[in-house]
C-alpha cells in the first residue's frame, strides 16, 4: 500500500539518519573526559545574561564565574573554606567584622583583585538596592578599606548569622568593569569577568560552554576544562539526557528515579540532601485554626511517612513538628523535647485532642463545635508542583479521617504568592525560599514578628502571621553571640515554640536535587562527603563541586 | 476533524433523510425515530458504535459494581503491575488503576452529553433560525458562524482555559459548548433552508401556523437524523477537546477522569518508568468512546444518503 | 475577482474579530489574570515594556475601553507584542521567530502528504466498491479519526522509542550535543527526531482524507455525466481522474481548509507528546508559565496562519471551480 510504503521509508530514512548522526543516545563522552555536563531544566531558552545580582542568572554566574569571600557549607553545620578572603574577626560586640584579603588572585582579564574590589561591591549594592538579593545592607551600616589587605564592615545591630549572606552569598565584582556601567540593575553582563574558575565561552541560547580559567588562583584546577550547560524547556528532555548518561550532573526531579534512571547503569547514583521544611501553614487569625488544639490535632492526623511516600516518591524525607530538619541537622535537635510532645501519626489521639476542645463529629463526618463552626478549610497549593497536588491529596484524606475537611485551591504561582503573602488564605502549603547553614534560618523566617505584616498587607516569610514578643528576644539573642553553647540552647528554645504553639506544621522536608554518574568522573560529594550542597543550581557550592571533580 | 468531510446529508438539493418527495404528507417525529431504530439495528457500524456507548453508559451508572475499590484513595503499593487484586494495577501513588478508569468514565460521560446537548442546542437555534429567518439575521448569524468556524478552536480553547488557570468540569463544558457550535450549525442551517421551499411548510403557513409553531414542530422533526448526528459530532469532540485539556493540565488535577488520569502518568513519566499502562489505557478508553461516536455518526450518513452503504452483492438468481 | 474580493474581505473581518476576542479575554475574566502577573515583575520590567503590556492587557490603565482598544489594535498593527515574561528581556516576536520553522515543517510537509496519500486512497477505494479495501477502511478510518492524537503519539513513543529504541522521542535534536548548523549529522539528527512526530500527525489526519475523498467520489460517480462517459466507452483510469476524481477534489479542498483548524490542534498536541520546539509546544509551556504576552501572540499567529491557508484553498479552488466564483 502506498501509504505504508510512504511510512516505511520515511522510517528508514530517518534511521539511516540516525545512524550517521552523530547524537547518538549510546555514544558517552569518551572523547572528551574532563568535560562535565549539567542537566538543570530552566523551563526556558538562555538570555545569555550573566550578572550576579540578577536573580535569574546568579546561577549561571555565581560560582562558576564569580567567587564569594568565604565559602559556607550548610551540610556541614557552617564548616568554612576561606576563598577570596583568607581569614576573618569578629570586633567588639559583634559589631564588626575583618576581612583579610587574599594576596595574589587575578580576574579573568588579567587584573589583579583587591580589597578595593571588594569595597566597591558591597558599596554598589548599598547604593542599588535591587542587586541586594541577600539583604546585607539591613544590618550593614559601613564597609571600608583598612590596612593595606582587609576590609572592614560595621553593622548598625548584632548579626552574626548574616555572615553567610555577607561571605558566602555576595559575590565579588571587578571595580574596573562595575563603576563604567551606567545602569548596574539592568546590566545583562554579556561578558562576565570575576576570579572564578571559568568563563562564559560561548553563550547560545541552547547551550552555554564555560571553559577554564587561566588566571585561576588556585593552581592546577580546574580539573575539568570545560562544562556544558544546555538549556532545557522541559523536564522530560533533562531527564532523558541524565538517563542515556549525555548529562552526568543532573538536578532534576526524576519521577520514579530507579526504574527511570538508577537501573540504566550501575555508575548512575543521587542523593537528596534535604534543606527546609516543607509544611502545612495556618493562618492564625482564623478563629478556628487559632486554636492551638485545632493545629495540634492535625499534627496527630497527618500520616507524614505516607506523604513522604505517596506525595512524594519516599524522595523527601517526613519532618518532625520541631521544625528540625534531618538528618542535615541531626546534632541541633533536642530529642527529650521531640519525645516529650512526641507528634507522631496517631489519629485517635487527634480526634481526642478536638473532643477536648468541644468538636463533635457531625453527621456530614465533619467536626463542629458548639456554635456550629464546622472544621472545613480551603488549602492552597501551587497547581503546577504536581508532588506537592499528590501530597495534598494524602493530607486531605489523613485529615477527613478525623473529621477536618480540607478543599484543595490548586493556583498559579503568581496567584499563590499573592495570597499567601497577603494572608489571604486559610490553609497554605509551602516551603521558605532560602536555605542557611542552620536550623536557625528556617526558624527565624517562620517566626521572628519582624517578617509578618496584617492581612492585606505583604508579609516578608513569616505568612502565618505569628507573633510573640518572647520568641523575638530568643531570635535577637542567638543573633548577637558567636557562642555555640548560646545558639544551640536558642534553638532548644525554639524548637519548645514550634512544640507548643504549633505556628505550622511541618510535613516533609525539602530537598536539593542531585544526580551524579560516576562513569569518568570522580570527587562526587556524596552523603558521607558533603563538602558542598551538590545541586547544580547551588551557589556558590556548585564552585566547591567542579573544583573537586576530576576525570577518573 | 469533519468525520466525513463535507456531509451529504442536508445539502441543498439533495433529499432530505426523512423528508417524503414533494407533496407526500410528513411522518410524525415519533415514526421518524421507529424508523431510526430499525436503521441502527440493520447497520453494522451503527450496532457496534451504540453496545460500545451502551457499555460506558452502563459503567458510568453503576461503577461500584464493577469496580470495588476507591479510585481516589492512595490505598495499595505503588507502581504494582497488573494481577489478580488490581487489573490493571496500581499508579505511583498507590491508587487502584481500573477503579479510576471506570469512576472516572462518569466524568467523560457528562462532558460528552452534557456538552454535547448544549452544543447542539445553540447549534440547532442558530442554524435554523438564520434558515428560517433569513434576511439581515441570516446574514449576521451566518458571518458569526463562519468566523467562529474557521478561528482554530483547540488553541482558542486553551488561550481561554489559559486565563482561567484550569478550572472545574463545569468551567470545561461551559467553554467547550460557547465555543464548538459552528460546525454543526452551519450544516444544520443548510439543510434547513433545503426545506424552506417545501410544500408541506407552505401548507402549515397557509393554514395560518405561527412561525414558532411551524420551526419546532415542522421543521425541527424533519431534521431529527442531522441532529441526532450532528449531537454525536459534538458529544465527540466535546470528550475529545476536555481529554486533551485535563492531559495537558488546564483541568482540576483532582477530578477523577481518564483526562486526568493521562496528566498524572505524564507527570510520572509513566511511559520511560515501566507503567504504560497507565497512559495507554485511558487514552484507549478515550479512543473507544470516540470511536463510539464516531461510528454511529458515519453509520447516519450512511442511513441519510443510501449511495453511501456498504455493497451487498446480490446473487444473481439464473433461471433453471 | 469578486469572489476572491469577498473572501479577502472576509478574512480581514475574521481576523479582526481574533484581535478582538484577544482583546477582550483577559480583560473579561475575573479578576484580571494579567494583574497578578505583571506585579511580579514590577521593579524589573521598564517603562517601555510595561506600556506596552498594559496596552495589551490593560491593567494600570485609565483609558476608557474603546481608548484602550484604539491602542491596542494600534500596537498590533505596528507588530509590538511585547515581551515575554517566561523568556524575559526578549520580545514576543523573537522568541516566536525560533520556534515557527519547527511547526511549519513538521504540519506543512505532514498535511501535504495526508492529503496526497489519503486523497490518492480514498480514489482508489472508491473506484473499487465492494472491493475489500473499501468495506475496511471506512470503519478502520473512522475509528482512527476518533482517537486522540496524542494517543497515538504515546503509543508510538512506547514501541518504537522506548521498547524498541529505533528512534528518538524527545525534542527537536539533541540539544547537548548538537548546535543547529548545515551540517549532515544536525540534519539527520533533526530528520530522526521528526520521524515519530510525523508520523503521528499522519496516522491521525489522514483517515479524513481519505474518507472524505472517497464519499464525494461515490457521489460524483453517480452523476450522469459519469455514467455517460462510462456508456461512451472511455477507459477506467481516464473517467477516474479526469472526470470524477477532479470535481470530487473540490469538495476535499474546502473541507481541507476547515479541517486544518483540527491539525492545528493535533500539531500542538502531538509537539507537547514529543516535546518537539514549535509553536505548539511553546504555546502550552506559555500557558503552565503564565507568559500572557507570548500566548496571546501565539494564538494570533496560528489564527493567522489557518487564515492563511484557508484563504490559500479559497483561491485554488475558485481557480479550479468555475461555479464557486458566481455562487459566492
Amino acid at each position: 500500500m502506498r501509504r505504508l510504503k510512504a511510512i516505511g521509508a520515511l522510517a528508514a530514512a530517518g534511521l539511516l539518519a540516525a545512524a550517521c548522526s552523530s547524537g547518538s543516545g549510546t555514544k558517552s563522552n569518551t572523547s572528551a573526559k574532563s568535560v562535565v555536563t549539567i542537566s538543570n531544566e530552566n523551563g526556558a531558552l538562555w538570555t545569555c545574561g550573566f550578572s550576579p545580582f540578577n536573580g535569574s542568572d546568579t546561577l549561571l554566574s555565581v560560582g562558576f564565574v564569580y567567587e564569594p569571600l568565604v565559602f559556607v557549607n550548610p551540610l556541614q553545620n557552617g564548616k568554612t573554606t576561606p576563598m577570596l578572603a583568607t581569614s576573618w574577626k569578629w570586633g567588639a560586640g559583634n559589631k564588626s567584622l575583618t576581612f583579610t584579603i587574599r594576596k595574589g588572585v587575578k580576574f579573568s582579564d588579567g587584573k589583579p583583585l583587591t580589597p578595593a574590589d571588594v569595597v566597591f561591591t558591597f558599596n554598589l549594592i548599598k547604593k542599588y538596592p535591587a542587586l541586594d538579593l541577600a539583604g546585607v545592607w539591613s544590618v550593614l551600616s559601613g564597609v571600608s578599606a583598612t590596612g593595606s589587605d582587609q576590609v572592614t564592615m560595621t553593622f548598625n545591630t548584632a548579626a552574626v548569622p548574616f555572615f553567610y549572606y555577607i561571605a558566602d552569598q555576595t559575590p565579588i565584582v571587578p571595580a574596573h568593569i562595575w563603576s563604567k556601567i551606567a545602569n548596574p540593575v539592568t546590566f545583562t553582563n554579556a561578558h562576565p569577568v570575576g576570579t572564578g574558575p571559568y568563563q562564559v565561552n560561548p553563550c547560545t541560547n541552547a547551550n552555554i560552554t564555560y571553559t577554564a580559567n587561566p588566571h585561576y588562583w588556585q593552581p592546577g584546577k580546574p580539573n575539568i576544562k570545560k562544562v556544558e550547560y544546555p538549556a532545557y524547556t522541559s523536564n522530560n528532555t533533562a531527564n532523558d539526557q541524565l538517563a542515556t548518561g549525555q548529562a552526568q550532573w543532573g538536578s532534576q526531579y526524576i519521577p520514579a528515579i530507579k526504574e527511570f534512571y538508577t537501573s540504566k547503569n550501575p555508575a548512575f547514583h543521587y542523593w537528596f540532601p534535604p534543606t527546609v521544611n516543607v509544611s502545612l501553614i495556618p493562618n492564625l487569625k482564623n478563629s478556628l485554626l487559632a486554636n492551638v488544639k485545632v493545629r495540634q490535632a492535625m499534627s496527630y492526623a497527618i500520616d507524614r511517612a505516607k506523604v513522604s511516600t505517596i506525595g512524594e516518591s519516599g524522595y523527601e524525607p517526613p519532618a518532625n513538628q520541631a521544625g528540625i530538619v534531618t538528618p542535615t541537622f541531626t546534632s541541633w535537635l533536642d530529642t527529650s523535647l521531640t519525645s516529650k510532645y512526641n507528634y507522631s501519626y496517631n489519629p485517635a489521639k487527634a480526634k481526642q485532642v478536638l473532643a477536648s476542645a468541644g468538636f463533635k463529629m457531625g453527621s456530614d463526618g465533619i467536626m463542629a463545635n458548639s456554635a456550629g463552626q464546622k472544621l472545613s478549610f480551603s488549602v492552597i497549593n501551587i497547581g503546577d508542583y504536581s508532588d506537592w497536588v499528590a501530597s495534598m491529596q494524602v493530607i486531605t484524606q489523613n485529615l477527613k479521617a478525623v473529621g477536618i475537611a480540607l478543599k484543595p485551591d490548586n493556583l498559579t504561582n503568581t496567584a499563590f504568592d499573592a495570597a499567601l503573602y497577603a494572608g489571604k488564605y486559610q490553609l497554605a502549603y509551602y516551603d521558605q525560599q532560602t536555605f542557611g547553614p542552620g536550623p536557625y534560618y528556617e526558624l527565624r523566617n517562620w517566626l521572628d514578628s519582624a517578617n509578618t505584616a496584617p492581612i492585606g498587607k505583604l508579609a516578608a516569610s513569616n505568612f502565618e502571621r505569628y507573633s510573640n514578643p518572647a520568641t523575638d528576644t530568643l531570635i535577637h539573642s542567638y543573633a548577637a553571640t558567636t557562642s555555640t553553647v548560646v545558639q544551640h540552647s536558642v534553638v532548644n528554645q525554639l524548637e519548645q515554640v514550634m512544640l507548643s504553639e504549633l505556628p505550622i506544621i511541618p510535613v516533609v522536608e525539602a530537598v536539593d536535587w542531585y544526580q551524579y554518574d560516576t562513569s569518568n568522573l570522580t570527587g562526587w560529594p556524596t552523603p558521607s562527603n558533603p563538602y558542598a550542597q551538590p545541586a547544580a543550581y547551588a551557589y556558590p557550592d556548585m564552585e566547591q563541586v567542579l573544583l573537586n571533580l576530576k576525570a577518573k | 476533524m469533519p468525520i466525513s468531510g463535507v456531509s451529504t446529508v442536508g445539502q441543498p438539493g439533495q433529499e432530505p433523510a426523512t423528508g417524503p418527495a414533494a407533496g407526500l404528507p410528513v411522518p410524525p417525529a415519533t415514526h421518524a425515530l421507529a424508523r431510526m431504530g430499525r436503521a441502527v439495528r440493520s447497520n453494522r457500524k451503527a450496532t457496534t458504535g451504540t453496545v460500545l456507548l451502551a457499555a460506558f453508559i452502563l459503567v458510568s451508572l453503576f461503577p461500584g459494581v464493577i469496580a470495588h475499590d476507591s479510585p481516589s484513595a492512595d490505598a495499595y503499593s505503588p507502581r504494582l503491575g497488573p494481577s489478580t487484586a488490581h487489573l490493571l494495577g496500581t499508579t505511583a501513588y498507590g491508587q487502584d488503576m481500573f477503579a479510576q478508569l471506570v469512576w472516572g468514565t462518569r466524568n467523560v460521560l457528562i462532558i460528552a452529553f452534557v456538552a454535547g446537548l448544549a452544543t447542539t442546542g445553540i447549534a440547532v437555534l442558530v442554524g435554523v433560525a438564520a434558515a428560517y429567518l433569513g434576511g439581515w439575521w441570516d446574514g449576521s448569524l451566518s458571518v458569526l458562524t463562519d468566523v467562529l468556524l474557521v478561528i482554530p478552536l483547540f488553541p482558542l480553547l486553551i488561550v481561554i482555559a489559559g486565563y482561567a488557570q484550569g478550572g472545574s468540569t463545569l468551567v470545561l463544558i461551559l467553554v467547550l459548548t460557547v465555543t464548538s457550535w459552528s460546525y454543526t450549525a452551519r450544516q444544520l442551517r443548510s439543510q434547513a433552508l433545503s426545506l424552506r421551499g417545501r410544500d408541506f411548510l407552505e401548507a402549515a403557513r397557509v393554514r395560518g401556523e405561527r412561525r414558532l409553531y411551524i420551526i419546532m414542530v415542522e421543521i425541527i422533526p424533519t431534521m431529527t437524523s442531522l441532529i441526532v448526528a450532528s449531537f454525536l459530532t459534538n458529544a465527540l469532540y466535546a470528550v475529545l477537546f476536555a481529554s486533551s485539556l485535563q492531559y495537558i493540565g488546564l483541568g482540576d488535577p483532582n477530578t477523577e477522569s481518564w483526562g486526568t488520569m493521562l496528566y498524572w502518568a505524564q507527570n510520572n513519566a509513566a511511559l520511560q518508568t515501566g507503567q504504560p499502562l497507565w497512559a495507554i489505557a485511558p487514552g484507549a478508553c478515550i479512543a473507544a468512546l470516540g470511536a463510539a461516536f464516531a461510528l454511529l455518526n458515519y453509520a447516519f450518513d450512511e442511513i441519510g444518503n443510501p449511495a453511501l452503504r456498504p455493497m451487498r452483492r446480490r446473487r444473481i438468481k439464473r433461471a433453471s | 475577482m469578486r469572489f476572491a474580493l469577498r473572501r479577502l474581505g472576509f478574512f480581514v473581518f475574521t481576523l479582526w474579530a481574533a484581535l478582538t476576542i484577544n482583546f477582550l479575554l483577559p480583560r473579561l475574566m475575573p479578576g484580571n489574570p494579567a494583574l497578578a502577573m505583571l506585579s511580579k515583575f514590577h521593579g524589573q520590567i521598564g517603562p517601555g515594556t510595561l506600556k506596552a503590556l498594559d496596552i495589551l492587557f490593560g491593567v494600570n490603565t485609565h483609558q476608557s475601553l474603546p481608548a484602550q482598544y484604539v491602542s491596542y489594535l494600534h500596537q498590533v498593527v505596528t507588530g509590538n507584542f511585547g515581551t515575554s515574561l517566561d523568556f524575559y528581556p526578549k520580545s514576543v516576536t523573537s522568541v516566536i521567530g525560533g520556534a515557527i520553522w519547527w511547526t511549519l515543517a513538521l504540519v506543512g510537509i505532514t498535511t501535504v502528504l495526508a492529503f496526497v496519500l489519503g486523497t490518492g486512497l480514498g480514489i482508489l477505494a472508491a473506484w473499487r466498491r465492494g472491493g475489500r479495501l473499501d468495506s475496511i477502511m471506512p470503519p478502520v478510518f473512522v475509528i482512527t479519526s476518533a482517537v486522540p492524537y496524542f494517543w497515538v503519539g504515546m503509543v508510538l513513543v512506547l514501541i518504537f522509542g522506548i521498547s524498541l529504541h529505533w528512534l528518538p522521542y524527545l525534542g527537536g535534536y539533541y540539544v547537548s550535543t548538537d548546535t543547529p548548523s548545515v551540517s549532515l549529522s544536525y540534519i539527520g539528527d533533526v530528520l530522526s527526531h521528526a520521524v515519530l512526530p510525523a508520523a503521528a500527525l499522519l496516522i491521525t489526519t489522514i483517515g479524513t482524507w481519505i474518507l472524505t475523498m472517497r464519499n464525494t467520489m461515490i457521489t460524483t460517480l453517480a452523476e450522469d455525466y459519469v455514467r455517460m462517459a462510462r456508456a461512451k466507452g472511455l477507459p477506467g483510469r481516464r473517467i477516474m481522474f479526469d472526470y470524477a476524481a477532479r470535481n470530487a477534489i473540490l469538495p476535499n479542498l474546502t473541507g481541507f481548509a476547515m479541517s486544518l483548524g483540527f491539525v492545528v490542534s493535533g500539531a500542538i498536541l502531538i509537539e507537547y507528546v514529543f516535546n518537539y520546539p514549535g509553536v505548539g509546544f511553546m504555546l502550552l509551556q506559555a500557558v503552565q508559565g503564565e507568559d500572557f504576552p507570548l500566548m496571546q501572540a501565539l494564538f494570533l499567529l496560528i489564527t493567522l496562519a489557518v487564515l492563511l491557508a484557508i484563504l490559500l484553498a479559497d483561491i485554488v479552488t475558485a481557480l479550479l471551480d468555475p461555479r464557486t466564483r458566481t455562487a459566492g
